[in-house]
C-alpha cells in the first residue's frame, strides 16, 4: 500500500484508469514452447507484464539429501529482471519478496503435481519476470502452469492466478501496478479450475467480509476465460507446427 | 520427519477423525495465551507470548532516520521474526529458510496493512523520522508462529514508549510518552488436516498438515491473509474461518487488556 | 478415410474425458469421475489419451540405448547412462564374458525396474561407435510405425542400419546417414499430424541419392 497522502485517482467516470470495467481482465497472450532447451516453456504478456517460464526435468534431485524416495520434489524460483520495473534498477538475486512469492509458487505446483510418479527426481520451475506492471506473481503462475503443461508433466489441473483488489468501495479484478501502489486493497489467488479450489491466497490492505466474497468470486468467474488462453497457447505448438518445414 | 514424528502425525490424524485432539481442545479453540509486556527494560517496548508451548519475544527500538523521499512526512516501521537455532532441534543457523522469511513477511503485513501505527505520527521535523523496529524472536516452538509472533509484535508495540528527540539525536534516558496505536490486528491461523480444520496447531499437528490458513482482523476489516502449504482450501471454507477469525478476534484482544500495565 | 486427428480431441490436464471411473493410461480418477493428467488427444472411440509430450514411462521389455558410465569396482556391475531421469544397471553373471569399457554405446532391454528410478537390463550387446540422435520418448512410438512401417521405410529408401531405443537414443550406421537423422527429425516434429507416412516417404524419395 503507498502512502495516503499523493495518492492519485484510481477511478474516472465510473471505468479504472486505463478504460477498464472492475470485473475486466488485462489482455492476456501466452504462447508455449518458445525455448528450445527447456522441457517445457511459456511466455506471457498480460498488460504490460512481460513473463517467462520455463521447466526441466523430471532428472535427478540434486543435492543427493534433498532428493525424497517416494516423490518427484519441485523446485521454484521466481525472479524480477534488473531492468524489468519502470523505477531504478532492480537488485540482482533472489530477495526476501522473491523467496516468499517462489515458496508459495512451489507449493501451488506441489498440490497438483503427480508427483509420485517420478520418486527420487526433481522437476524445476523457473519464472522470470522481464517487464513488471503488477500482478507478476499471478501471471508468473499462469505462464509456468502452460510450461508444465507443455513439458508433459503430469497435473491433476491446468492452474491459474490473478487477483483482486479494492479501489474505495469497488473491487476490482486483475490489479496492475499503478493500483497495486494506492489501492486498498490487493489479493493475489491460484485456483484449480476442476473445484474451484484455492491453492494460492494472499492478501494485504482491507476487505470487509462482503467485499472479500465478492472478490473470490470475480477470481473464480475470470477462470473460463484465463483457463481458455492457456488451452489455446497449449493446442496452438500443434497447429502451427503443420506449415513449416 | 523422523521416525517418532510420522508416528505422532498418524496418531494425530486418526484423532481428528473421530473430532479430537491431542490435548482435547475444541477445534477453534486456541491454547492457553499467556502475555507479558515490558520484560526487556532497554527496548522501548517489549512483550512476550506463551501460547501453550510456543514461546516469543518481541523486542522494540526507535531510531530516528532520514524518510523515505517519497513519504517525507512519515516514519517507518518494519517488523520481523527470527526462528532462533536455540528454539528447536530441527533449527539452524545460517542464512533464513524459505520458511522464516514467510512468516516474517506475513507478521510485518497484517500490522503494515491495519496501519496499527500512524506513520504520520513518527513525523519528527523536516528530513527526520522515526523508524519502529519490532524484532520478534521465536525462543521456543511448538508450532502456530504466525499467531504467536503476531501477538508478540502487537503486544510489545503497545507498550512502547517513545524517545524523546533532542539536538538532533533520540534522548533514550527520557522515554515519557506512549507511542500511539490506531487499532490492534490480531491472527488466527488454521491448520488442515486431512479433512479437519483446525486453529492454534501443535508441533505435532504441524508435522501432520497439509494446508495452512492465517487470517489477520482488526476486528473491522480482514486485513491481511497468506494460504501456505500444498493442501487446498474450499472457497466455503475460506468464508468460514473469516467468521471464525472476527469472532477470535475480541478472545484474544481480551488477554491485550488483561496483561497491559 | 476420416483422418486419425478428426476422431480425438485436445485435452488438458485436469479435463474430464469420462463421467465414469475408468483406469486410463495418463489419466486420473476423482469423485467417480475420469480426468487427463496431461496434455493430448483423447480418442473416445478407444478411450486412450495420446500424451504429445512428457517423460518417457519405462516397462520391462523395452529396448533401451545406452552409454556406459561408470563400471561398478569388481567389475560385474555397469552403470548406463540413459539420458533420462532414470538410470540403467546392467548386472554380470557369475561366469560372465561382458567386457564394457566407459563411454560404449550398448543396446539392451529391461529386465525390471527398482524404485521407479533404476532399470536392470538384460541381454547388452555393444554398438559400434557411430551416429546418435536424441528425440522425444514420446515419439518414438511414431519413428517406428504401426508393425515397424516408418523404420522400416528410412532405412529402404537410405540404407542406414538404425536402433531405436524407447528411451529416445537412436543409433544410426551406414548409408545416408543426414537424409535418415533428417527423416527422423521431421517425424518428432510433426508425430501429432496425419498422413505422416505418406509426406516422409515423399520427403525421403525427393532427397535420396542416385544410385
Amino acid at each position: 500500500m503507498g502512502s495516503s497522502l499523493n495518492k492519485p485517482e484510481l477511478l474516472k467516470n465510473g471505468k479504472r484508469l486505463d478504460g477498464r470495467d472492475f470485473a475486466e481482465l488485462r489482455p492476456l497472450k501466452i504462447d508455449a514452447g518458445i525455448l528450445k532447451n527447456a522441457a517445457g516453456s511459456a511466455y506471457l504478456e498480460w498488460g504490460n507484464n512481460k513473463v517467462l517460464a520455463a521447466v526441466y526435468g523430471p532428472k535427478e534431485a540434486m543435492p543427493r539429501h534433498m532428493a525424497d524416495p517416494t516423490k518427484a520434489i519441485i523446485k521454484c524460483r521466481y525472479s524480477m529482471a534488473p531492468f524489468s520495473s519502470i523505477e531504478g534498477h532492480g537488485r540482482s538475486g533472489p530477495n526476501r519478496r522473491a523467496i516468499e512469492i517462489s515458496k508459495v509458487t512451489k507449493e501451488v505446483f506441489e498440490n497438483v503435481v503427480m508427483l509420485e510418479e517420478f520418486p527420487g527426481n526433481e522437476i524445476d520451475v523457473f519464472i522470470e519476470i522481464l517487464q513488471s506492471d503488477g500482478g507478476t506473481r499471478a501471471a508468473g503462475i499462469t505462464a509456468a502452469s502452460v510450461a508444465l503443461a507443455n513439458a508433459g508433466v503430469k497435473m491433476r489441473d491446468l492452474v491459474y492466478a490473478v487477483s483482486a483488489g479494492r479501489i474505495g468501495e469497488h473491487v476490482v479484478l486483475d490489479v496492475n501496478m499503478i493500483e497495486d501502489n494506492y489501492s486498498d486493497a490487493d489479493m493475489p489467488m491460484a485456483i484449480s479450475p476442476r473445484n474451484s479450489n484455492v491453492l494460492l491466497l494472499q492478501m494485504d490492505g482491507g476487505f470487509s467480509k462482503q467485499q472479500f466474497k465478492e472478490a473470490i468470486k470475480m477470481v473464480i468467474d475470470a477462470g473460463k476465460e484465463i483457463s481458455g488462453i492457456q488451452r489455446a497457447a497449449l493446442e496452438n505448438v500443434y497447429k502451427n507446427k503443420k506449415e513449416d518445414d | 520427519m523422523d521416525a517418532l514424528s510420522v508416528v505422532k502425525s498418524s496418531y494425530i490424524k486418526e484423532l481428528l477423525g473421530k473430532g479430537e485432539r491431542e490435548d482435547s481442545r475444541g477445534m477453534f479453540d486456541f491454547r492457553k495465551i499467556d502475555i507479558k509486556t515490558g520484560i526487556i527494560g532497554q527496548a522501548e517496548g517489549s512483550a512476550q507470548v506463551d501460547l501453550g508451548n510456543t514461546r516469543v519475544l518481541a523486542g522494540v527500538k526507535m531510531v530516528p532516520e532520514e524518510p523515505h523521499s517519497d513519504t517525507p512526512n512519515e516514519g517507518n516501521i518494519i517488523v520481523s521474526a527470527e526462528l532462533l537455532p536455540l528454539a528447536a532441534v530441527e533449527y539452524e543457523t545460517g542464512p533464513p529458510s524459505p520458511e522464516a522469511i514467510e512468516l516474517s513477511r506475513v507478521v510485518d503485513r497484517g500490522i503494515r496493512a491495519a496501519g496499527s501505527v500512524d506513520l504520520a505520527s513518527l513525523f519528527i521535523e523536516e528530513g527526520k523520522v522515526w523508524s519502529v523496529y519490532v524484532d520478534v524472536y521465536v525462543l521456543n516452538y511448538d508450532g502456530n508462529l504466525f499467531d504467536a509472533c503476531t501477538m508478540a509484535a502487537m503486544a510489545a508495540l503497545t507498550d512502547t514508549h517513545m524517545p524523546k528527540y533532542s539536538d538532533g539525536a533520540a534522548d533514550y534516558k527520557s522515554r515519557d510518552a506512549d507511542l500511539p496505536i490506531k487499532n490492534i490486528v490480531t491472527s488466527t491461523t488454521f491448520g488442515k488436516i486431512g479433512n479437519s480444520i483446525v486453529l492454534d496447531t501443535t508441533a505435532n499437528e504441524e508435522n501432520a498438515m497439509d494446508a495452512r490458513l492465517t487470517i489477520q482482523t482488526d476486528g473491522e476489516v480482514i486485513r491481511a491473509m497468506q494460504k501456505g502449504l500444498k493442501g487446498s482450501f474450499s472457497t466455503s471454507e475460506i468464508d468460514k474461518l473469516i467468521d471464525v477469525s472476527f469472532d477470535k478476534h475480541k478472545d484474544v484482544l481480551s488477554h491485550f487488556k488483561k496483561h497491559k500495565k | 478415410m476420416i483422418g486419425w486427428k478428426e476422431m480425438r480431441h485436445f485435452v488438458v490436464p485436469g479435463d474430464k474425458v469420462l463421467d465414469r471411473q475408468m483406469r486410463i493410461e495418463n489419466a486420473y480418477i476423482e469423485a467417480g469421475k475420469t480426468h487427463s493428467a496431461v496434455m493430448g488427444f483423447y480418442d473416445d472411440e478407444r478411450n486412450s489419451i495420446i500424451p504429445l509430450e512428457g517423460a518417457w514411462k519405462p516397462r520391462t521389455g523395452d529396448l533401451v540405448i545406452g552409454i556406459v558410465s561408470s563400471i561398478g569396482r569388481n567389475g560385474s556391475t555397469y552403470s548406463i547412462d540413459l539420458t533420462e531421469f532414470i538410470s540403467g544397471l546392467v548386472v554380470a553373471g557369475k561366469f560372465s564374458t561382458l567386457d564394457f569399457k566407459e563411454g560404449d554405446i550398448i543396446e539392451a532391454t529391461i529386465q525390471e525396474i527398482e524404485h521407479k528410478n533404476l532399470a536392470i537390463l538384460e541381454h547388452p550387446k555393444a554398438l559400434k561407435m557411430a551416429t546418435m540422435i536424441k528425440i522425444k520418448p514420446v515419439k518414438v512410438a511414431r519413428v517406428i510405425g504401426r508393425a515397424e512401417t516408418m523404420i522400416k521405410q528410412i532405412s529402404e529408401y537410405t540404407g542406414c542400419s538404425m536402433v531405436v531405443g524407447k528411451n529416445g537414443l537412436i543409433w544410426l550406421d551406414g548409408g545416408d546417414v543426414a537424409l535418415a537423422t533428417d527423416a527422423i527429425l521431421k517425424i518428432e516434429k510433426e508425430a501429432h499430424l496425419s498422413g505422416l507416412t505418406e509426406r516422409i516417404k515423399d520427403m525421403l524419395e525427393k532427397n535420396q541419392k542416385g544410385e
